[in-house]
Formats: structure tokens, C-alpha cells, sequence
């Protein structure tokens, strides 16, 4: 190892960040993953096109993105993400911050919601429907309920963790409630909020995606549930491979934007 | 990893010991590291001797090797000039003769105490009933006798500092290598834990080397006190503390007691300085960088 | 502590948290009576209660929970025994780590439940599919948490270990694994609660298997009543499966 970094430390710089041993193995890893896959393709071991060609899923790809109406149903997703979180993410840090803010309603509320947390949203989607009907309202209904356990509960415990003297400082600067949330809660706590906001975003994005698949016309969901049923696979690769870049950058963002080495807890 | 010895044996092996040959014999270690800040030597050319059943303490500044030292001896080191050699024979690796005492918490908080005690003994394998009737005694030896079924989180530091040099003593090893081992714990509690050590050390012949920073704890448990130099490690001078033994705690207030205090704390003082100094001066180079 | 301020810290929020649930439960009943809400879109909480008992003998809710519980059951198994094993290969090969860490902990935030369609390509709608969805979503985080547990074993204990001069088996089997041991059950811990939501989802989602489906089925046919009492049903399982996997949890850890 060391005398690779010798070797490494002669060769042209970005050739050296080639030349690194991690690198080498995540490209090694890439290739025999997608040999393997190719291999399987044009042996036709699987049943017929369960694995795709590699050329066909690219194929698939480029007919997608250079689709417009691609573009609406994208569009769609987003909007029902972006209200998504505005609804559950308000409603998550308000009460996140009344749960935070007060002992006993901490103690009479927050077990609630730390055990219904991690029931599967899409249950009630059903009851989403009866609400707020068969359109958009009731994706963004399913994300919303979604993305409210996380953030709340994120929410309040960053509360919590707050320096108690800043809020001394507060108080004895005699600022009003509004002025301490909005000048010492939320900036102290921006790590866990957008903590939250990150896990959030990603229940969102599932919640309307699988209410997408269940009952829609419209949205990315909808897409990759009629590629199944129309059995075209390389389509419907093709759409994975979408959302999945989409989420994990998402996601990458947000961490980025907050600092995500000092968020390591979840 | 020797057996356990009975006490006409262990009388022989004293007597032997008067005139012996030394059990361990450091040999002009060098230990350099690399830093950012360029290479710092730790350890500079630093020799000398234990002979069986002494008590030798190496004491010094922070910063003056003394936890570099202590890993190379135990074999966890290497890398360094120089040769670490236990009853004749060359150290690679860390040697079944020597026994080492960790500054930190070093129980398995996984284990009750006698399963800690047991440690070595299991990995020499023996049976369960063999392994937990020679822990007990070991336990009982620290005093903590009682406590075989608790695990380590419901003990104190001190116990729990008790349960590793246990546990170490368990391998009945031919020399005790210990780093701070109270460092952690109030001033009270380290005495009455040297009074132990004491004890133990007297019952069993122990060959002991304690690392340690404090001056009363060094002169009341040994024969003999090493004092080195700040950074780079030197030996500054050795220092033979001639108290009678067996020795208590009491021997704190005696006024011998005070003028090795005082005169190794002499010897301390001017290292310290020096390092107190040093640090004055990093802080003040990298303030500027 | 006194006998009020006992009172007031743990009687009065358990009264203030259960009362207003009752209260909301009573209120929403009242108002679904009064007509203000409309009973067609929600039903009456007292009709949802008498729901509860005809979908337990129509419905065989018991097979049904017994075989989402097989379900998970399966699907926790492959997930301890890939997820741990996958742990400790990283953490053996720290250049397989360095180059794949960031790829699983990407992988465990990413919505791997989409992949679901593909499944039912693969394996048709079954049982097989929704047990590997719980494996795909369970994989990931216990992964990360064996390896996160393996890595934070405490350096001193590795130096006991070194210092005893144990085999790297023997450094394996009685030092780091004990050690990490409490975090891996975390990682199992939510290993399984992401294999549970993805199972009970997909099993409503394609209309198959245990108790995700009655709630599909119940909602295909109309039944108001009976799909809202399947909801609370398979709301109180999945909370007292968390609640017990907590305990089971603070069990095995009398060394904390």
C-alpha cells in the first residue's frame, strides 16, 4: 500500500486520484457488477427481459429524459413532494416545537408519536382517498403523514438539546415568543431540524411515490406501475434509475447543506 | 503462560532474585513518530533494568515518553532502535511474560468480574471449574471477593480497576507493566488502591513496572524510581528509595518519604518547566500560522 | 419525591395524553351524529369498534397476522444473517469499506420500497416478493450499524486483547464482536421495524398476503367501518412489535 502511494506521488494529479487504490476497487466493483448483469442478459437464463440488456435500459433512458411529457409527470411528483413537506414539515415543526418547549406535554404526547412513527403510512391511504379524493390531494395528504412523525419528533428532541443559557439570554432580553423561535430556537437547533427536514424528504418521497403506484394517472409513481404493467422492463429500469438518482442526491444535498459529518446520528 | 507457584518456591525464587540476573532488560530504545509538524522523538536512547521481584517506577512530565515506552515494552509498539528483552529472550511482539495494566477502562463491560478475572485462563483453556475456582482466588486478592457475579458497570473505578489488574495477575505473568492505572481515580482511593498493590506485590514477588506522572504513588510502591526528562525521553536520573518494607499508606507522612518527594519533585519541577514552555511555544507558532 | 409532584410528573400528562385521545374519540362521535362531519367519508368510532369483532372471525385475522408475522420473520432472519455478515466483512476489509460505505449508507436513506414492481416481475405475486422487499429495506441499516459497532469498539479493549496475544479469531470472538454487540441489536432493531413498514405496505400495495391486504381488500369493498378497524389493528400490532423489540433490546443489555 505504501508503495503504491510512492508510485501514486509521481503520477500527474488527476491521474493519482485514478490511480488510488479505493477508486480502483469501486471501479473494479462497477464493472463486475455490470458484466455479471450483461452476462445474464444475453444468456437469457432469467425469464426474457426480467434483466435487460444493458443497451436497452440506456435506450430506455435516453427515450425518457428526452420525452417532455416525462417531464410533467415529474413535475407532478415534485409538487406533491414539495406540498408535501410544507404541510407535514409545518405542522412537524410546530409541534415539535410545543413538544420541545413543554415538559408535560412532552411527557403526555410525544410517546404517541415515537410509536406510531414507525407504522407504515400507506395504510391509510385508503382513508387519504375518502378525505381529499383521487387526485393530488391525496398524494400529498400520504406524504404529508408521512414526513410529520420524523420532523416532529426531530424537532423536539433538538429542543431539548438546546444550551439552557441561550435561552436564559433570551428571556432576559425579554424577547416574545415569536422572536424566540425565530432568533434562538431555530437557529440553535438547525442541525437536528435539518436532520429531520432530510429523513422528512425522504418518507415524503416514498409515501407519494407509493400512493402514486396505487392509484394515479399522473406522477412518476404512476410511470414506473404502467411500464409494469405493460411489461416494457428496460422502461421501467430506466424510471428506477431516475428516482433513485433523484432521492440519493437529494438527500446528498441536504446533508451537504447541513453539514451532514456532524449529523451522524439518526 | 507460567503456573502458579507455591510459596516455598516463590521464598526460593526471592532469595534468587537478591543477586539475579535483570528479568527485563531495556536497551537503548529510540522511538521517533512523524508528525505534521515534523519528526518527534519520544524515547532518546533510554536503557535500563528490572531485576525479579523489584518494583521500578519510571515517572515523568506529560509528554516526556513515558506512555511510548510502556507500549513498547508491551510489545505493542514497534518500529523504535534499541531492544526490549524479557528473561533473555528478544521481544517480538507482545511477550507472555509481561502482564500490562491499562490507564483506561479496560474491563469487558460483557462480563461478570470472575468471567473478566477468568480471561487468561480461558484462553489457556482451561476448564470452567478450574478457570473459575484459580480466578476466585485472584479475586479475592483485590478484594473484591463478593463481587464474582457483578458486571463492571455496577462496580466504581476503583473496583473496576481492581477487576483488570485481576484479570492481568490471573495470567500469573513474570513482570506487571502498568500505566497509570489510577490516574482516573480521587487521591484517597489511590492510596488505599497502592496499599493493595503493595500487598499484592509483596505476597507475590511481583515483578512490577508502574509508568506514572505522580511523585507519591512512585515513591511509595518501589525500589527503585527512574525519573526522565521531558521530551525527547531521557533517563534523568535514578533514584533508590530505601524505605523498610512491608509499606503502608502511612508511610506518606514519614519524613524519608518527604525527601524523596521533595527531591525527585526537584528534578520533575525543571522538566515541566521546560514543557510548560514548549507548548507556550506551539501555541503561540500556530496562533500565527 | 413527594406525593403531588408525583402526581403532577407522571399521572397528569399519562391523563392529559390518553384523556385526549378519549376526548377526540368521543368528540368526533358526537359530531358525526350531529352531522357536521359527513359518515360516509368518516365513520363512527362506535361503528368502527363493532367492526372490530365481525373482521376478527369473518376476516381470519388471526392466519393473516400469523402470516405477515411468518413473513417478517423471514424476512428478519436473511436480514441478521446478510446484514451482520455484511458488517463484518467491511470491517474486515477496510478498503472494501472505505470504496462501499458511502454506497450502502446511500442505499439505506434511498426509497427502496419502488422496487417493488420489479420484484413482482421477478417472483410474481407472492409471498417471495414481499419477503425479499423486507430483506432488500432491512439490509442497509444493519450493515451500517454492525459495522458502526465494530469500528467504535473501544481502543484500550483492542490493546487488552493485543497484549494477551489473542489469534485475530480469537480478537474477533471475544473482544470486538462482544463489544459491538448492543449496536448491532440497534442495527437489527431497525432492521426489522424497515423489513415490517415495507411488508405490511406491500402486502396492501399488491393486494396479497397477511394483514396489509385486508386493509386493501376491506377498502376495495366499500367497507368504511371494517377498513378503518383494520387500520387501528394494524397500527396496535406494529406498535407492540416496536414496543417489544425495546424491551427484548433492554434486556440483553444488562451491561449498560
Amino acid at each position: 500500500m505504501a508503495e503504491a502511494g510512492r508510485l501514486t506521488a509521481t503520477a500527474a494529479p488527476p491521474l493519482r486520484a485514478l490511480l488510488r487504490p479505493v477508486t480502483l476497487l469501486r471501479i473494479a466493483i462497477i464493472v463486475a457488477v455490470l458484466g455479471t448483469w450483461e452476462l445474464v442478459a444475453a444468456s437469457g437464463l432469467l425469464y426474457r427481459d426480467v434483466v435487460p440488456s444493458l443497451s436497452a435500459i440506456a435506450a430506455a433512458l435516453g427515450k425518457t429524459l428526452s420525452d417532455p411529457s416525462f417531464y410533467l409527470h415529474l413535475g407532478t411528483t415534485f409538487y406533491e413532494i414539495g406540498l408535501a413537506l410544507l404541510f407535514g414539515g409545518a405542522s412537524g415543526l410546530a409541534v415539535g416545537l410545543a413538544l420541545g418547549a413543554s415538559k408535560l406535554l412532552a411527557r403526555a404526547y410525544e410517546a404517541f408519536l415515537y410509536y406510531l412513527g414507525p407504522t407504515p403510512k400507506i395504510i391509510f391511504f385508503p382513508v387519504m382517498i375518502m378525505w381529499f379524493g383521487v387526485g393530488a390531494g391525496s398524494k400529498v395528504a400520504m406524504g404529508a403523514i408521512s414526513c410529520f412523525f420524523p420532523i416532529a419528533l426531530n424537532v423536539a428532541a433538538g429542543m431539548r438539546e438546546i444550551d439552557p443559557v441561550l435561552i436564559r439570554v433570551g428571556m432576559s432580553f425579554r424577547a416574545n415568543p415569536w422572536q424566540m423561535v425565530s432568533k434562538i430556537y431555530l437557529p440553535a437547533m438547525r442541525h437536528p431540524v435539518i436532520n429531520g427536514l432530510r429523513i422528512g424528504l425522504g418518507v415524503a418521497l416514498i409515501g407519494t411515490l407509493l400512493a402514486e403506484t396505487k392509484l394515479s394517472n399522473r406522477g412518476v409513481g404512476f410511470l414506473v406501475i404502467q411500464a409494469y404493467s405493460l411489461f416494457n422492463m428496460p422502461q421501467m429500469y430506466a424510471l428506477l434509475i431516475v428516482l433513485f438518482v433523484i432521492a440519493i442526491g437529494l438527500n446528498a444535498l441536504i446533508g451537504r447543506l447541513g453539514g451532514i459529518d456532524e449529523i451522524k446520528r439518526r | 503462560m507460567a503456573a502458579m507457584s507455591t510459596p516455598s518456591q516463590r521464598l526460593a525464587a526471592s532469595a534468587e532474585a537478591a543477586s539475579a540476573r535483570p528479568i527485563l532488560v531495556v536497551d537503548d530504545i529510540v522511538k521517533r513518530f512523524e508528525t505534521p509538524d515534523g519528526v518527534l522523538t519520544a524515547v532518546d536512547h533510554v536503557s535500563f533494568t528490572v531485576k525479579p521481584g523489584e518494583f521500578v517506577s519510571l515517572i515523568g512530565p506529560s509528554g516526556c515518553g513515558k506512555s511510548t515506552l510502556f507500549n513498547v515494552i508491551g510489545g505493542l509498539l514497534d518500529g523504535y532502535q534499541g531492544s526490549v528483552s524479557v528473561a533473555g529472550e528478544r521481544l517480538a511482539g507482545p511477550h507472555a511474560a509481561i502482564g500490562m495494566i491499562f490507564q483506561e477502562e479496560s474491563t469487558f463491560p460483557w462480563r461478570t468480574v470472575i468471567d473478566n478475572v477468568a480471561f487468561p485462563l480461558e484462553l489457556a483453556g482451561l476448564s470452567k471449574a478450574e478457570r473459575y475456582a484459580r480466578a476466585r482466588h485472584f479475586v479475592e486478592l483485590v478484594g473484591l471477593d463478593g463481587f464474582e457475579r457483578r458486571y463492571p458497570s455496577q462496580l466504581s473505578g476503583g473496583m473496576r480497576q481492581r477487576v483488570s489488574m485481576a484479570r492481568t495477575l490471573a495470567a500469573s505473568p513474570k513482570i506487571l507493566l502498568m500505566d497509570e492505572p489510577f490516574a482516573a481515580l480521587d487521591e484517597q482511593t489511590r492510596l488505599l488502591l497502592g496499599d493493595k498493590v503493595l500487598q499484592i506485590q509483596q505476597e507475590l514477588k511481583q515483578t512490577t513496572l508502574l509508568i506514572t506522572h505522580n511523585i507519591t504513588e512512585a515513591v511509595q510502591l518501589s525500589d527503585r524510581v527512574l525519573v526522565m526528562t521531558y521530551r525527547p525521553g531521557r533517563l534523568k536520573r535514578e533514584v533508590a528509595i530505601e524505605l523498610p518494607r512491608p509499606r503502608t499508606s502511612e508511610i506518606v507522612s514519614s519524613e524519608a518519604f518527604g525527601r524523596y518527594v521533595a527531591q525527585i519533585w526537584g528534578d520533575l519541577r525543571e522538566e515541566a518547566s521546560r514543557g510548560l514552555r514548549d507548548d507556550e511555544k506551539h501555541k503561540r507558532a500556530s496562533d500565527h500560522a | 419525591m413527594s406525593a403531588p409532584s408525583v402526581a403532577r410528573s407522571r399521572v397528569l400528562p399519562a391523563v392529559l395524553g390518553w384523556g385526549t385521545l378519549a376526548f377526540s374519540i368521543v368528540a368526533i362521535e358526537g359530531l358525526i351524529r350531529a352531522g357536521l362531519i359527513n359518515r360516509f367519508i368518516v365513520p363512527m368510532p362506535s361503528e368502527i369498534l363493532l367492526a372490530f369483532p365481525r373482521i376478527v372471525s369473518e376476516e381470519s385475522v388471526l392466519s393473516r397476522f400469523m402470516l405477515t408475522i411468518a413473513e417478517a420473520f423471514s424476512a428478519s432472519f436473511l436480514v441478521a444473517i446478510f446484514g451482520i455478515a455484511g458488517g463484518v466483512l467491511l470491517h474486515r476489509f477496510n478498503l472494501l469499506r472505505q470504496a462501499t460505505e458511502t454506497w450502502v449508507a446511500a442505499l439505506a436513506a434511498a426509497p427502496l420500497v419502488l422496487i417493488y414492481p420489479l420484484y413482482l416481475v421477478i417472483f410474481g405475486r407472492s409471498a417471495t416478493t414481499i419477503v425479499m422487499m423486507g430483506f432488500t429495506a432491512g439490509l442497509a441499516p444493519t450493515v451500517l450499524k454492525t459495522l458502526e459497532g465494530l469500528s467504535a469498539t473501544r481502543r484500550v479493549l483492542v490493546d487488552v486483547g493485543r497484549s494477551f496475544n489473542l489469534t485475530p479469531a480469537q480478537q474477533f470472538w471475544k473482544i470486538l464482536f462482544p463489544s459491538a454487540l448492543p449496536t448491532i441489536f440497534v442495527g437489527l432493531r431497525l432492521g426489522l421495524i424497515f423489513a415490517l413498514i415495507n411488508i405490511v405496505g406491500v402486502e396492501f400495495l399488491i393486494n396479497f398476503g397477511g394483514l396489509g391486504q385486508l386493509i386493501n381488500e376491506l377498502a376495495e369493498r366499500y367497507d368504511l367501518a371494517g377498513t378503518y378497524a383494520a387500520i387501528c389493528f394494524v397500527v396496535l400490532v406494529s406498535v407492540c412489535v416496536f414496543v417489544l423489540m425495546e424491551r427484548l433490546e433492554r434486556w440483553l443489555r444488562p451491561v449498560d
